[in-house]
Formats: C-alpha cells, sequence, structure tokens
C-alpha cells in the first residue's frame, strides 16, 4: 500500500453535483481539500436531464449561488436555453430553469475545481473509509492508496451498489457504461455500520433529431429578454450569445396501447426492482397505470448540447425493453422517423438513511464524516448541489475547530431540505417542492442573495471584493422598500448588482408586505425555540412524562436545539415543555457540580 | 418574542374566581379591559372590567411587574365574581385582546424557567405537565361525538385537498394545468366556513356564554305560558289575563342561572285558526322565536287533556330537532294525565307557577348542558382553545375569500389555507406538506 505522504483536512469521494460542490467550498474556506472520483472525464456529469434549475429546484440553485457555490455560474456558461417558470403566477413561486449543453456544463465545473486553490483531485476509486477510535482516518483507494484525512465527504450519488434494469435486463453499474462502487457499499454496509437502504430511479432515452418532424412540436423559444441564474452573470453579455429552442409535443392514444401491451415486460413491475421510486418523477409505464383515465401526456424535447443532435425526452422515463422503447418513439408525432441513442433506464442504489445525520449533515455513527446528495435519499442536480455545499463548508468547519453552519427553515430552500432529512427520513427519492416550506413568501428567487450572501461573505465562501458591492446593494434596496420612488441612481461599483435588481426586489418585497411580516414573526418564534440547545450530556429520552414513541424518536434522532425536537413529528407540545423544564433543570444541577 | 397567556386560577366553585394572565402584552391588556392607567405593583385595586360598551363586572385587580412576579414575568390577576359567564367572556375578552389559553402547567414551566422556582417545585410541576400531555395526546376528535367527528373530518378533507389543488399548480412544471376558477376556491372555503361557524356553535363556552342561551316558551294560548316567564323571571313582566291570546307581542326577558345568562322568549299561543289577526302575527313571531331558540319550552296545562292543536304543536317542535322539555304546568290543579309523559328523550317537568314549585328544577334543567361544560375545569379551557382556534381558522378562511375577491394568487390563498389549517390541527390534527404531497400526487399525473 502506498501511504500517502499528505494529510488532508477534507477528502470528498465522488465528483458529482454534490462532490463538486463540497470539494469547492471546503477549499474556499482554506482546509486542503482531495475530490477522489473514478473518472475525472464525468465532473459534475448531467446524468439525467440537460436542465438545471426548476420550481423549487430554481430557487435552490440561486441559494447555492449567493452562498458562493458554482452551480449557478457554470449553468449561465453552459447555458443553451432559459425559461423562467411560473411567471404567470405570484413572484413567490417564479421559478428559473436553465437548459445546458451538458458536455460544456462538466468541463467548465472541472475548470473551476481545477483554478481552486487548496484543491487536489484524483482520478481513483475510493473503497474503504478508514476509522481509527470510530472517528475517521483517511480513505483506500482501489489502487491501494491511503489517503490520510481530518475528514470525508459521502457523495456517492447512485453508484454505491448501483444495479440497471432495462426490461428484464438487469446488470451492474454507477449510470450506463460506469462501474458502481461496490467496494464502498460493502465497507459502509458491513464494516462502518450505517444504515444502508434502497431506492430506485430511472431517465428516458435520447433519440437523435435528425429526422424530427418539427412542425407537428409546440415551439418553446428561450426567454427574450432573459434573466441569468446566477447573480454574479452580466445580463448585457449573456444577452449577446446564441441559444436553442426547446419543444412540446404529447403521447398518442398509440403510445398509451404500447404501454398497456407491455406492462408486464417493464423492469418496474419484473419483481427486480425492490428499490422505493419518487412519485412525482414517475416512469411512463407507472404514468398508464395510475392514472388510465390519461391518455395524453406531455412531452418536453431538450437538446443535450449545442454540438450534438441528441435530445432528452423529458416524461418518457421508462425501463422497458428495447424494442418496445422504439415503438414508443414512433407512436409520437413528430418522432416517427427519430432513432434511439441511448435507451431509458431505471436504475437502483443505495443509500443511508439521513436520520442519522446532524443537520450540518455530519454522521452520528462516524465522527468526521459528511454526507450530501443522492446517498442522503434525495434525488436532483439541485438538492445535491445544496447538500454538497453544506456538507463541504461544515466538513471545513469542523477541521477548523469551529462552530457547525446551518440554515434554518425561514433562510433557504436548503435549511429546509436539511430539516426535512434529518428530521422526518425518508420514504422516496426526496425532491423539493415550494410547498414544502412554510415559509415560500420569505424563500424566493429575487431575494436568495439578500437572504445568504452574508453567510457566504462572513464565511469566506465569497472574496471580500464583494463586500462593499453588496452592502451598497443591501442600503439601496432597503431605500426601494421604504420609498419606492426614492431619487436613487446606479451605481457601476455596485456590479454585479444593478439598480434593476433593486428594484424589482422591492416591488416584490412591497407586494407581498403583510405576508412578509407575518412569515417573519412565525419564524422569530421558531428561531427562539431552535436556539435553545439541548446541552452535551443530557439525555432527553430519559424525561419522564414524556410520550413513548417521542422518546423513541428522540434516541434515534438526538436532535440538537429544542426547536428540532419540535419538528419531529408526533412529538407533541406538552412533549416540548417538559424538555424546556428539564434542559433547565439539567443546567442547574451542571452549574451547581462545577460551583463544588 | 414570547406569547401573553391566560387562564383560570381557581378551581370550581367558591364566589371568587381568579384569572391569571402573564407575558410582555399584560400592562396593555390590562389598560383597555379596565380603561386605567398607573398601577401601583402588587395592590389589589378595585375597578370596572369593560366588555365593549358594557360593564362585565367589578373586580379587584392586581399588577405585578416583570420580575417581582409568580412568572417572573409581568402579570396580571383579576379576582372577578364566580359566574361561568363573568369567567368565560374575561379569558376571551383577554384572548380577543392577544393573550392565548395557557397550556397545563404553562405558568409554572415559565416560572421555573425564570429562576422563581426551585428544582423540588420542578418536579411537580413535570409531572402535572406529564398528566396532560397522556389525555390530550388523544385525538380531540375522540372526544367529539360522532355527527362532530364527521364534520371535523370533512373539514379536514376539504381544506387539505382544496390546498392540494392550488399547491399542484404552484409547482406544476409543465404548465399545462388547467388555472382554478375563482368560483370553485370560493364555494370551498365556504363549504369550510359554514363547518367551522357550525363547530363554533356547539362549544357552549363560546355562543351561549357570550350571547346567552336562547330559550322559547311555546303553547297553546292561555296554557300559562307568559306566568311561567314571569315565574322564571320573579317579577311581573308579561300581560297575564284570562282572555286567550293576551301575549300578541314576543316578550323577551333575561335572566342569569348559575351564572348563565339565558335569553327567554314568550310567544304568542300557536292555534291553527286564529280569528284575530293581530294574533296570527304573533303566531309568525312564534315560529320564529323558536327557529332561532337554543331551548324550547314547551308548556302545558297539567288539569285538561292534550288539544290537538298541542298535538300538532309538538310534532312541529320535534320536527325542530332542538333540545325541548315539557312543562306541565298548574300542577296545582286537578291533574290530567295528558300523553305526553312518556316523550321519548323529552323531559318532563311539572311546576306550578302559583306556588313556585318545581321552577327551581325546570331552571336546572334549562341550563344542564351548559353547566356541564363548566364544571370541569380542564374542559372549559380546552373548549376555550378550540373556540379561539375555529375563531382563528374563520378570520384564516375570510382573508383568504377578501384575497380572492382582490385576485392576489394561489400562493396568497395557500397562505391562508395553511393557516387556518394550522389554527385547526388541535381539532382536525396536523397536516403536513407531506399529506398535501399525497394528495397531489394520488389526484394528479405530474412530473418529468
Amino acid at each position: 500500500m502506498f501511504v500517502c505522504e499528505e494529510l488532508y483536512d477534507v477528502i470528498v469521494i465522488g465528483g458529482g453535483h454534490a462532490g463538486s460542490e463540497a470539494a469547492l467550498a471546503s477549499a474556499k474556506l482554506g482546509a486542503k481539500t482531495l475530490l477522489l472520483t473514478q473518472s475525472l472525464d464525468t465532473i459534475a456529469q448531467m446524468s439525467c436531464n440537460p436542465s438545471i434549475g426548476g420550481i423549487a429546484k430554481g430557487q435552490i440553485v440561486r441559494e447555492i449561488d449567493a452562498l458562493g457555490g458554482a452551480m449557478g455560474r457554470v449553468t449561465d456558461h453552459a447555458a443553451l436555453h432559459y425559461h423562467m417558470l411560473n411567471t404567470g403566477k405570484g413572484p413567490a413561486v417564479h421559478s428559473p430553469r436553465v437548459q445546458c449543453d451538458k458536455k460544456l456544463y462538466q468541463f467548465t465545473f472541472k475548470h473551476v475545481l481545477e483554478l481552486q486553490p487548496n484543491l487536489e483531485m484524483m482520478q481513483d476509486e475510493a473503497v474503504k473509509i478508514a476509522t481509527t477510535d470510530g472517528r475517521v482516518s483517511g480513505v483506500v483507494t482501489l489502487r491501494n492508496t491511503f489517503y490520510r484525512a481530518k475528514a470525508v465527504v459521502l457523495t456517492t450519488g447512485t453508484f454505491l451498489a448501483g444495479t440497471i434494469h432495462i426490461g428484464t435486463d438487469m446488470f451492474r453499474g454507477g449510470r450506463y457504461n460506469d462501474m458502481p462502487s461496490d467496494g464502498l457499499a460493502k465497507n459502509l454496509r458491513e464494516e462502518l455500520g450505517l444504515h444502508m437502504l434502497r431506492f430506485k430511479t430511472g431517465t428516458p432515452m435520447r433519440i437523435n433529431a435528425r429526422g424530427l418532424d418539427y412542425s407537428k412540436f409546440r415551439l418553446q423559444p428561450s426567454d427574450d429578454p432573459l434573466q441569468p441564474i446566477s447573480h454574479f452573470t452580466d445580463v448585457n453579455e449573456q444577452k449577446k450569445r446564441k441559444f436553442l429552442s426547446c419543444y412540446i409535443t404529447r403521447t398518442t392514444l398509440a403510445t398509451d396501447k404500447i404501454l398497456r401491451e407491455n406492462a408486464h415486460r417493464s423492469a418496474m413491475y419484473s419483481g427486480n426492482i425492490h428499490g422505493l421510486g419518487p412519485r412525482y418523477c414517475p416512469s411512463v409505464e407507472d404514468k398508464i397505470k395510475k392514472f388510465p383515465d390519461v391518455t395524453s401526456h406531455p412531452l418536453f424535447l431538450e437538446p443535450e448540447g449545442f454540438y450534438t443532435e441528441e435530445y432528452y425526452i423529458q416524461g418518457f422515463s421508462t425501463s422497458m425493453p428495447e424494442e418496445v422503447q422504439r415503438a414508443l418513439i414512433k407512436s409520437v408525432p413528430g418522432m416517427e422517423r427519430a432513432t434511439i441513442t441511448r435507451p431509458g433506464y431505471a436504475i437502483e442504489y443505495d443509500f443511508s438513511d439521513p436520520m442519522d445525520l446532524y443537520p450540518h449533515l455530519e454522521s452520528k455513527l462516524i465522527p468526521s464524516l459528511f454526507m450530501g446528495g443522492q446517498i442522503n435519499g434525495t434525488t436532483g442536480y439541485e438538492e445535491a448541489g445544496g447538500q454538497g455545499l453544506m456538507a463541504g463548508i461544515n466538513a471545513a468547519l469542523k477541521t477548523q475547530g469551529k462552530d457547525p453552519f446551518v440554515l434554518r427553515r425561514d433562510e433557504a430552500y436548503i435549511g429546509v431540505l436539511i430539516d426535512d432529512l434529518v428530521n422526518k427520513g425518508v420514504n422516496e427519492p426526496y425532491r423539493m417542492f415550494t410547498s414544502r416550506a412554510e415559509y415560500r413568501i420569505l424563500l424566493r428567487n429575487d431575494n436568495a442573495d439578500l437572504r445568504l450572501t452574508p453567510y457566504a461573505l462572513r464565511l469566506g465562501m465569497l472574496g471580500e471584493e464583494y463586500q462593499k458591492p453588496f452592502e451598497a446593494y443591501q442600503s439601496l434596496t432597503q431605500k426601494l422598500i421604504e420609498n419606492p420612488h426614492a431619487d436613487v441612481q446606479d451605481d457601476p461599483d455596485m456590479f454585479p448588482w444593478t439598480l434593476e435588481k433593486a428594484r424589482t426586489h422591492a416591488d416584490i418585497h412591497n407586494k407581498y408586505a403583510g405576508y412578509y411580516e407575518r412569515n417573519k414573526k412565525d419564524a422569530e418564534k421558531l428561531a427562539e425555540a431552535d436556539n435553545i440547545k439541548i446541552p452535551e450530556g443530557f439525555d432527553p429520552s430519559s424525561v419522564r412524562g414524556i410520550l413513548f414513541e417521542t422518546s423513541q424518536k428522540l434516541r434515534e434522532i438526538k436532535p440538537q436545539t429544542l426547536g428540532q425536537a419540535g419538528r419531529i413529528p408526533g412529538v407533541t407540545p406538552a412533549d416540548i415543555q417538559l424538555l424546556a423544564v428539564h434542559i433547565e433543570r439539567f443546567r442547574r444541577m451542571q452549574h451547581a457540580k462545577q460551583a463544588n | 418574542m414570547q406569547t401573553t397567556i391566560c387562564a383560570l386560577a381557581t378551581g370550581m366553585g367558591g364566589a371568587v374566581a381568579v384569572v391569571r394572565t402573564s407575558g410582555p402584552a399584560v400592562l396593555r391588556i390590562l389598560n383597555a379591559l379596565t380603561r386605567r392607567q398607573n398601577w401601583e405593583p402588587r395592590k389589589q385595586i378595585f375597578c370596572t372590567i369593560y366588555d365593549g360598551e358594557s360593564v362585565l363586572d367589578k373586580a379587584l385587580v392586581s399588577y405585578f411587574p416583570n420580575p417581582h412576579s409568580f412568572t417572573g414575568e409581568d402579570v396580571a390577576e383579576f379576582a372577578v365574581h364566580a359566574s361561568p359567564y363573568i369567567k368565560g367572556r374575561l379569558l376571551e375578552l383577554l384572548c380577543a385582546a392577544g393573550a392565548v389559553p395557557a397550556k397545563r402547567g404553562e405558568f409554572s414551566q415559565r416560572a421555573f424557567l425564570n429562576g422563581k422556582m426551585d428544582l423540588l417545585e420542578a418536579q411537580g410541576l413535570c409531572d402535572l405537565i406529564a398528566a396532560g400531555n397522556k389525555a390530550s395526546h388523544r385525538l380531540a376528535m375522540a372526544g367529539l361525538d360522532g355527527a362532530l367527528s364527521a364534520r371535523v373530518g370533512e373539514m379536514r378533507t376539504k381544506l387539505t385537498e382544496l390546498l392540494a389543488q392550488i399547491e399542484v399548480r404552484l409547482d406544476d412544471v409543465d404548465e399545462e394545468m388547467t388555472p382554478l376558477s375563482d368560483e370553485f376556491i370560493r364555494t370551498e372555503i365556504n363549504s369550510v366556513l359554514v363547518h367551522i361557524k357550525a363547530l363554533a356553535n356547539t362549544f357552549s363556552v363560546g355562543r351561549l356564554i357570550k350571547d346567552g342561551l336562547r330559550a322559547a316558551i311555546v303553547g297553546a294560548p292561555n296554557g300559562g305560558k307568559s306566568s311561567l316567564l314571569n315565574a322564571l323571571v320573579g317579577f311581573d313582566r308579561a300581560i297575564v289575563a284570562d282572555a286567550c291570546g293576551t301575549t300578541r307581542d314576543t316578550v323577551e326577558e333575561t335572566l342569569e342561572i348559575n351564572g348563565q345568562k339565558i335569553i327567554l322568549t314568550d310567544t304568542a299561543g300557536i292555534r291553527e285558526h286564529a280569528l284575530d289577526p293581530a294574533e296570527q302575527e304573533g303566531m309568525r313571531r312564534s315560529a320564529r322565536a323558536m327557529q332561532s331558540a337554543d331551548i324550547i319550552l314547551f308548556v302545558l296545562d297539567a288539569s285538561r287533556a292534550l288539544t290537538d292543536e298541542e298535538r300538532t304543536l309538538w310534532d312541529e317542535i320535534r320536527r325542530t330537532g332542538k333540545r325541548a322539555l315539557i312543562v306541565l304546568n298548574k300542577t296545582d290543579l286537578p291533574y290530567q294525565p295528558c300523553g305526553l309523559e312518556q316523550a321519548e328523550q323529552y323531559a318532563v317537568l311539572p311546576v306550578s307557577c302559583k306556588t313556585g314549585s318545581g321552577i327551581d328544577a325546570l331552571k336546572k334543567a334549562i341550563v344542564r348542558d351548559t353547566d356541564e361544560a363548566h364544571t370541569a375545569d380542564g374542559l372549559m379551557i380546552s373548549n376555550l382553545r378550540h373556540y379561539e382556534s375555529l375563531l382563528r381558522a374563520q378570520t384564516e378562511l375570510e382573508s383568504a375569500l377578501l384575497r380572492l375577491s382582490a385576485n392576489a394568487g394561489g400562493e396568497i390563498y395557500a397562505e391562508h389555507l395553511r393557516g387556518a389549517l394550522n389554527h385547526l390541527k388541535d381539532l382536525i390534527g396536523e397536516v403536513t406538506p407531506d399529506d398535501v404531497l399525497g394528495v397531489i400526487f394520488s389526484k394528479f399525473c405530474m412530473g418529468k
């Protein structure tokens, strides 16, 4: 075994959307960071659709961006089509979505990582997380190299013990054409004793656009004017670029018939798949089965890049045998003469129960082991990126002996996401929806920077050069909120922030004025309970009088604050009352002991 | 920011009840209710408590500014007359001014957290909260009768589904769902509002304490209705004469039985073929009085047999489905069995308005239901909490309707629906985002 002489602060295992953000964040915070990945050519690869953002997800990208992550900036760089969703509805639910050139996206991200000081990348597969006295001490790879580390971030995506299904065919893979991580899966399950569970997800076929009859599609041109997804992109420069269109079509009765006749041939119903799949992202055969009355489903054709004829067909996710997939394509108006380039497939993979995590994404079972992305039971690039960023930040903070960084539910969708994961667990791949956020009016696309950039500046996720422009923007927006007709000037030194952004924000803020206050007030109450820490050494499950179920849940979840305890499903207000009294009691007794 | 809490501090019985309130808003509420300022700390002051423009009670009020109080916060104590009406109404006024009903043990909890109680005392406090925990953990629904729990279930389903209908459109990726019509949203919200209002009315501490219990006295002409009213009220209010049909107007009289406000309505005698047009008008009024009554007192003359008219009237009373008492008057005269003695679930009360015998028993029977609501102390607070929740939920839904007229948008209606669901949590159980998503995924085919 070769033992690498470096002692890394943080090693990130996996270079997908979570891992890339994690590595970048950790390095930005000054931690000596190593990114380990099976292949450097698949850094930040878009394994499924070629788009970033969407309802609620677009807000997450804006949050990652405001916190100094790269997803938003890379998206703008690789953008081939902009579309702001929900513009017919209130601004609280406006969500940006951007189609990207897949190759451009992944290589841009790789380049960003290569340029980042403190960050090394190594192409090698992790097979074992080494521990000393139960704490993380390093990573052993397939090449039998030992990399020493103070903390490890796991971002394994769908690779842990991945199995691919097409019809009744099954083969091993972490993604089509990529090897699964079997060694690491075994290590986590058997040697580290993590609670590993299994999920299923799927992806549609890709087709060659040659032969498509565009006259039968509805055209969706790129937005004009466009809105960049990153706060830091110059909209005037972005406007000069060329963009592509997307197309919309629908399945037909013929599609329906093919799916019905071949239902038994889908991997979904073959009996081979045991992992649970997401309800909101069903395969097309699932849609037919669950909604027999709906005879036509929308399909959305997304270009995979500027320099390819391949299209991704959103809405056609399937694990039917190849010949059925070919027939399905031919049943859709405009696609009669198209050919499949890559079949759709379902994939099953291991994930780790997120209830074993603290809200700062560190494992309760193995100190200094952090996790982000699909390994926590989520789905989506954006959900992965948000967690990766938080895991990377917290891994670095831990090695620096600093307090963890946790976002509250009223501060960010990322806060809602992680709070849900660690307190409620998952029973299907978790996707963000705006309805999951009780403070939806506060968590908007237009105010992500105002909510989160102060944290990024404090942590060092954004450089000092942004301090002054941001402060100028903050005071400008405040002025405009108080008086929309205030006499104000645009200031070029404020870039990337502008007067136009400030006006937009102030207008939206004032539209929601009463609701904003109302949400804020509720959130303050929440913050109060979150400020009451459950002290070290205090065992909440030992409190007499709390309900049996509560005591069980408290033992499992080990909440860190009274607020977190209150958000565990089934915990009653009286349980919280009791806890409050017992925490105070414990505190006083500790105090008395110290005095002695 | 801490809430301001209020609760009854004394048990049942006794002539004086103490209502206590604690929290940052105490002084403001105290000033508003008594219309005076400048309180000398920890001194009992005799003053008037106002209920809007009228006087609720004259009471001894003490103000304890923080930290020198039981809880360590600002505290006020109202020593009022121990009438259920006054106690209940005072708690309602406190809530209307911004306080919330206290949870079990919450005053002591605050005292402990503010360092006003030692560790030993804290154990007693924990036992108190724990005892309430088990009891309140049983779904509130379990305590409601069949009809109510069905209504509660329907409210939950309707609100959750309407919210799901709105949410699914906010999260609709394909943007191809047809928008909900304002009319649909309005109808759905209104159908829940009807239930909420009906439910609020089932809580006697709510409406009956505030508005009083409405009792309609009905019966054949000259059966002794007006005499009964006088016997109950205690002085001659209605005109009493031997010529039948003397009471032409409905006569309203207010009295208090065990602190419960009762509004008695004496109606014209109901007779099928009224010859006198004035009497016909009176009869229409009686029908109306029966409509708006909470309880009907059916007065019969015990000295004579039941007439056909009385039988018809009895059928009508039963059709209203309301609580009714059969009052057999003139039991001082020779007795004629009337045939209604075994009248199913209806109580029969023999009285003599002349001698006053049986009047006390009748009074007790009238307030029986509301008394039960007051006697179990815990129930009164819990009912008040429910009642408050219903009123708050009602406000949310009414705001949603207002915003609907202003075309404010789905995310705004959703805010109010969620607010309403949140207020109704104790009654209908918690509706989580997962519940809403569950409805969405079971009803709509969405996603890529």
